[in-house]
């Protein structure tokens, strides 16, 4: 496997990093909606690339390498030797439908040398855990299931995704990996700490949550936030993310990010199902644990994948947005620190995002997470 | 140099390695706001938790607070609870005891320590089954076989199922155990001395297939018995006979000395005639003074059966001598004959019974084979019966009268009333065809007051010195209160005592018959006049007339119609005219037909004379009062 990484910037074009352009068979592009939303960054990349699948998705901020940026987009070429791809692409119209969206798309890519998928779905339509299940449905739990919830910055207005054709909003693309020389790695991890009592979510739908304990839930993150930073709501509430869990199950908990809130109704979105009667305690960032998170997650990755003997290796890190507002400049701590797990031969990729998919750490099952650095490695064993 | 600065500075510097202060100042300004915010975001979050952390302190705080009242208050409930349990436990009349899964117990009461002669000692909780089923044995509390009922004991209650058990304990007691086992694989057992209740089951249960009096077998037995004997009889062809007894005269024991000394008699009868049979036959009293007995025969059927009836009889008809009265009394047998005489049951007693009827009809202390045609007498007179019954009711039965004349004056000095069926079919009936029926069925009581009645009615229109005669059957004399009887019913009629004369037989003083006696000085005290009838046809014991001051002694026709002809009779009648004229008694001469007769019954000293000479029975309408042979037959009506 051959990886080339590519960026571009309004002011110096494409450029690639040290070394050869290769023909690539996949790309992955993540940049700005802004940067996106013309289509003439896909059109350039289908000029260089001409056989390769194209997917890419628009950001809370692009990650190549140890940095963040949000002028740039961060792109990555691979050429496999002996992997077999196939894309699907399906609209993602409402959250009620997410479980049929992926559904499709599990269909159309489950075969049996299916090793792994990596999906980029809208962030704003999209019922997440819904969209997950659906693939797992058609494809089975063996198949690992990584990828991400595309962002728009701060934002939470529009977010796009494109498969072999420019990023449009309310799109799910996925790619299959085929064949016995794909190998991939997966790692997930917060690092956030709980604070504050635990609660019961008396009163929600779906990802919808009305109350805590009775009081509308809106009126405690406001309470939190303070005056000022709950203006910034969505976003702001993403600086305390909610821990849930089923009381049977408290080993199994889950932490969901914040997608809208609705004023009048004092209720709040979130990226996935908020059930009625689990547990809800906040959550809080310390920059040094989150990046301690961050590295943990890498290293899942890499105990996954083992060390192929030749070519190339790319990381695929899809963090939360949620994590990038908490810590601002101090975002790259937790891109440095990944990238100490991964040693200087593996290029990092990634972007914040609205919602990141992964195998659950404890029960194995592919399921959507919120707050978390996701981290996917792919490689190939070909001797 | 921090971290963070490094970064700075290399995001500001431009791309000829000059540092953009511009862009330097921004980058520093912003992370110090946010630092700010994050402080003040940390801060306020605190503040906020511990606020948040404090109320439910205070809400848990409150809820202990209510939790231990409740649960203080729950607490007095239990012992409360507890405290009625225990009454109900100590007052309850079973043992009771609770283990637990591991055959220890968990309590018991007091009950149950009494009834096993546990102590205190051997009940306390915690005491294993084992321990207590050993005391219990120790104390003599166990059945006998001891081991066998503690491994048997423990067996049942490891299977974990219900179960009743009745254990007869070596003093005699019967312990019922019920036992329930419990969710938790203990048990709740319950203990209960059901002695009592067994005996009087056993009682009642013997008492179902026993004759109280004489403890022979009942009729129930006897039906059973004749089904095994059946069966036998079907499968081995081993043939049996029934014999069915009547006692004689066993009521007339029972009437003059009383039910103790009846009762007495039928215990002796029965062990007579229980010893007249093998021990493998079936002696069965059926009621009364009627028994029954199963035999199995062995050889001739007939011949066997007529040597245990010759048996039975002999030993019924010995003298028994019961509280202090020496009596004689008989009985008579129907012998039916399995298979000859029946295929079951219902045939089989039907059959002996209308033997045992005719040999009763036939003359009594005797045995009578059933023949066929007994079936059809028997059908006779259940149709005579039905008639007669409807007799009463169809108001079939007339009065007729025949005069009683005082020799001397000619004039009737009674008048006899003499009862005639007119039966619708059969015409007039005699009282000798039906009074016997009637006095078998009992409808003699209801007919002789009918008659007596009548016949009071009937003197009220005669001459005020003629007496109404009226018969009296032995039978009558048994209801209990004849003396009121007789009062109101001559009061009814307005007829003076005096008016009345009522003719007995000498069967009611039969057996010196000390109740019938006093009735009889009674009813002559009221100023009724007794007539002892049919004077010299039975035992015509001389005693009799010494045991009652009668009025009149009536010498039966048979004597008057042979007074020409045979000497004897003419000395008899003779006697008796001047026995009663010694003992100032009136003496009757029955069938006077001719004056040759009056004129020897004159002469023989008879002071009354009745008969055809002065008029046959007829109705109360066509009575003549007053009598010359020569003379109009209607002389007056005073």
């Amino acid at each position: 496997m051959r990886v080339a990484q590519l960026s571009w910037s309004e002011t110096a074009g494409w450029s690639t990093s040290p070394g050869e352009r290769t023909n690539a068979d996949l790309v992955f592009f993540f940049g700005t909606r802004k940067a996106l939303t013309c289509g003439a960054r896909y059109q350039e990349l289908r000029a260089m690339y001409p056989d390769a699948h194209i997917l890419g998705c628009s950001t809370g901020g692009q990650i190549r390498n140890h940095d963040v940026t949000d002028d740039e987009i961060a792109a990555a070429a691979i050429r496999f030797d002996a992997t077999r791809l196939r894309v699907a692409c399906e609209p993602a119209l409402s959250p009620d439908r997410s479980r049929a969206c992926g559904d499709a798309i599990g269909r159309q890519l489950a075969a049996p040398d299916l090793v792994g998928i990596f999906v980029l779905s809208d962030g704003l339509n999209v019922n997440g855990s819904e969209l997950v299940a659906g693939i797992i449905g058609a494809v089975g739990k063996n198949v690992a299931v990584t990828g991400g919830l595309a962002g728009d910055g701060a934002e939470f207005h529009e977010t796009l995704v494109g498969a072999d054709g420019p990023p449009r909003k309310q799109m799910v693309a996925a790619v299959g990996f085929y064949g016995r020389a794909i190998r991939i790695g997966h790692g997930s991890a917060g690092g956030w700490d709980e604070f504050g009592p635990r609660r019961q979510i008396t009163k929600s739908r779906g990802n919808i949550l009305f109350e805590f304990d009775g009081e509308p839930a809106l009126d405690l993150y406001e309470r939190y936030l303070g005056e000022e930073e709950a203006r910034g709501l969505p976003g702001s509430g993403l600086l305390f993310p909610l821990r849930i869990f089923d009381p049977e199950r408290p080993d199994h908990d889950i932490v969901r990010t914040i997608l809208a809130v609705d004023h009048d109704a004092r209720s709040m979105t979130f990226a996935g199902d908020v059930p009625e009667g689990w547990t809800a305690q906040l959550m809080r960032g310390n920059f040094d644990r989150l990046a301690a998170g961050a590295a943990m997650a890498a290293r899942q990755a890499v105990d996954g994948v083992g060390s192929p003997r030749d070519g190339d290796q790319l990381a695929i890190l899809v963090s939360c947005i949620g994590r990038r507002l908490l810590m601002g400049q101090h975002t790259a701590d937790e891109l440095e620190a990944t990238g100490a797990e991964f040693g200087p031969k593996i290029p990092q990729l990634g972007f914040y995002s609205y919602g990141e998919i992964s195998p659950h750490r404890v029960s194995g099952v592919c399921e959507l997470h919120n707050q978390t650095m996701t981290v996917t490695t792919i490689g190939e064993a070909t001797g | 140099m921090h971290k963070l600065l490094t970064r700075q500075l290399a995001k500001a510097a431009t791309g000829s390695g000059e540092l953009d202060l511009e862009v330097l100042l921004r980058l520093v300004s912003e992370a110090y706001i946010q630092s700010d915010s994050d402080r003040q975001r940390t801060d306020r979050s605190i503040a906020l938790m511990i606020q948040e952390l404090e109320q439910l302190n205070r809400g848990l705080d409150r809820t202990v607070r209510e939790r231990t009242a409740a649960l203080r208050e729950r607490e007095a409930e239990l012992e409360e609870q507890n405290l009625r349990f225990d009454a109900a436990l100590e007052n309850m009349p079973h043992g009771l005891c609770m283990f637990d899964r591991n055959e220890r117990l968990i309590v018991c009461n007091e009950r149950y320590g009494e009834l096993y002669g546990l102590t205190e000692e051997q009940t306390k909780r915690g005491v294993t089954l084992r321990s207590i089923l050993e005391a219990r044995v120790a104390a003599g509390h166990s059945p006998e076989d001891a081991n066998k009922y503690i491994e048997e004991r423990l067996a049942e209650v490891r299977g974990g199922e219900p179960y009743y058990a009745e254990n007869i304990i070596r003093d005699g007691r019967v312990l019922a155990v019920n036992h329930q086992p419990m969710h938790d694989g203990g048990w709740v057992a319950i203990h209960q001395d059901i002695t009592a209740q067994k005996r009087a089951e056993s009682q009642i249960a013997y008492m179902a297939r026993h004759d109280g009096l004489t403890s022979l077998a009942n009729r129930a037995v006897l039906l059973e018995k004749m089904e095994e004997a059946l069966a036998r009889l079907r499968r081995h062809g081993s043939r049996f006979t029934i014999f069915m007894l009547d006692l004689d005269l066993f009521k007339t024991v029972n009437d003059s000395l009383g039910h103790p000394v009846g009762d007495e008699l039928l215990k002796v009868v029965a062990s007579r005639v229980a010893g007249c049979i093998r021990d493998t036959d079936t002696v069965a009293r059926l009621g009364g003074d009627e028994f029954a007995v199963l035999a199995t025969i062995d050889g001739d059927q007939r011949e066997a059966a007529i040597a245990t009836a010759g048996k039975i009889l002999g030993a019924v008809s010995a003298p028994y001598d019961i509280e202090g009265h020496h009596l004689h009394i008989g009985t008579s047998i129907g012998i039916a004959l399995a298979p000859e005489h029946g295929a079951d049951v219902e045939a089989l007693l039907r059959n002996a019974d209308l033997a045992l009827y005719k040999a009763k009809s036939e003359g009594r202390d005797a045995y009578r084979f059933f023949e066929d045609a007994m079936g059809v007498e028997v059908r006779t007179r259940r149709a005579h019966q039905v008639d007669l019954r409807n007799a009463l009711t169809n108001d079939e039965f007339e009065l007729y009268y025949q005069p009683i004349v005082d020799i001397q004056t000619r004039r009737p000095s009674s008048i006899e009333a003499l009862i005639r069926w007119n039966h619708p079919t059969r015409g007039m009936i005699s009282p000798a065809d039906f009074i016997p029926l009637a006095e078998e069925t009992g409808l003699i009581n209801q007919i002789g007051e009918w008659v007596l009645r009548k016949a009071c009615d009937d003197a009220m229109d005669w001459p005020a010195d003629t007496k109404v005669s009226v018969n009296l059957s032995a039978v009558q004399f048994r209801k209990i209160s004849p003396i009121d009887y007789f009062i109101e019913t001559l009061r009814e009629a307005g007829l003076p005592s005096e008016r009345l004369e009522l003719e007995i037989t000498e069967s009611v003083l039969l057996q010196g018959n000390a109740e019938n006696v006093e009735t009889l000085h009674r009813l002559r005290e009221m100023g009724i006049s007794i007539v002892l009838d049919d004077f010299g046809t039975g035992y015509s014991s001389l005693s009799y007339l010494r045991m009652f001051p009668f009025d009149k002694i009536k010498i039966d026709r048979s004597f008057v119609h042979e007074l020409a002809k045979n000497a004897d009779c003419a000395a008899i009648v003779s006697a008796v005219a001047g026995l009663g004229r010694s003992m100032r008694i009136g003496t009757v001469a029955e069938g006077v037909e001719t004056e040759d007769q009056l004129l020897l019954v004159n002469a023989a000293g008879c002071t009354h004379a009745q008969g055809y000479l002065f008029g046959r029975p007829c109705p109360v309408g066509e009575l003549a009062f007053g009598y010359a042979a020569q003379r109009p037959k209607k002389i007056m009506v005073a």
